[in-house]
């Protein structure tokens, strides 16, 4: 028994330690798609979002017609979920931007492109890769970054990012 | 008697719980009670021996938009005492709903329940999309899911 108690306190440490460790996190996603017929006249964006446990809010903004995704703390979703939600629901991301804090884009899959990284806690950050803008844009950031290593790789686990704020 | 009772019962829980899941081809028109565009409370299910014609919408949903002007040539052309065309709007903003009746010159009952897909009008059809429209029969049946014009038409003459 005593073990047994000394084991569940290990635990809970150990599990204390590694999510205070993993603070590198997105809690906020704005979510514009694209698609034939009209991304907000359907649920199925919504539902498949809201199924996600990282998930603790959908609002929808009519006016810019966005979705706007809190997620809960310490999480560790990568913006390809994002993608890959939007697209099963039968849609196409227009445009992506997370509210991260800044230690996230320090990580080696990210690739700042465009704007500055400041000393702010939290940043606001758009993927500018395939599948994560529309095509037209697409098209015209393939010729800006052309001389960038990497942006034409289209790796997906490379994110590349314009800061924009 | 007693057999009889019992069978009611049954018949009256097996109907509950499917109120509560989508309405299915063969459904019966749910009893459900909304406020319309004059702010009374409305239940969908008080017009007895005529079709009924439901259309789910939204101010911001541009093709229930075009819908409406459909709707609205629909209605003048059908006869009132045959069909009554209810809208239910998941609006959740009351004020852009009462703009565009006013636009779209709608004269049919107009119902709102302001919670988006999680209105529970929109549970209780089952509505995924917007428009989706449901037709009833003068039994109060569920007929036909999303109805072309032409169908409603030649049902009712």
């Amino acid at each position: 028994m005593k073990t047994l108690y000394k084991k569940s306190v290990l635990i809970v440490i150990l599990i204390t330690l590694f999510t205070t460790a993993s603070n590198a996190q997105i809690s906020k996603a704005e979510i514009r798609a694209t698609g034939l017929t009209c991304s907000m006249c359907s649920n199925a964006i919504n539902k498949q979002l809201k199924a996600m446990p990282e998930v603790k809010n959908v609002d929808i903004d009519l006016n810019t017609n966005t979705f706007v995704v809190s997620l809960s703390e310490n999480n560790s979703l990568k913006p390809s979920v994002f993608k890959e939600k939007v697209e099963n629901a039968g849609f196409f991301i227009g445009s992506l931007i997370l509210t991260t804090n800044s230690e996230t884009i320090k990580s080696s899959s990210y690739i700042v492109v465009e704007g500055k990284k400041n000393n702010s806690i939290e940043v606001q950050i758009q993927i500018l890769d395939k599948g994560y803008v529309t095509d037209k844009e697409l098209k015209k950031l393939s010729k800006s970054y052309k001389n960038s290593l990497t942006y034409n790789n289209n790796n997906e686990n490379d994110f590349h990012i314009k800061i924009v704020n | 008697m007693n057999i009889k009772i019992n069978l009611l019962a049954f018949l009256l829980l097996i109907f509950s719980i499917n109120a509560n899941a989508q309405v299915k081809v063969g459904d019966r028109l749910p009893s459900l009670e909304l406020q319309n565009s004059s702010n009374e409370k409305t239940n969908i299910n008080q017009f007895k021996d005529k079709y009924v014609l439901i259309d789910f919408w939204a101010s911001w949903c541009a093709p229930c938009r075009l819908g409406n002007k459909k709707l609205v040539k629909l209605h003048a052309e059908l006869d009132p005492d045959k069909i009554e065309i209810i809208g239910i709007s998941i609006d959740t903003d009351p004020n852009k709903w009462m703009k565009a009746i006013e636009k779209d010159k709608i004269s049919f009952l107009q119902l709102i329940d302001s919670k988006g897909f999680d209105a529970k009008a929109a549970l209780l059809f089952g509505v995924e999309e917007l428009p989706s429209q449901y037709l009833f029969n003068e039994k109060g049946i569920l007929i036909k899911k999303n109805p072309t014009e032409e169908e409603i038409i030649n049902l009712i003459k």
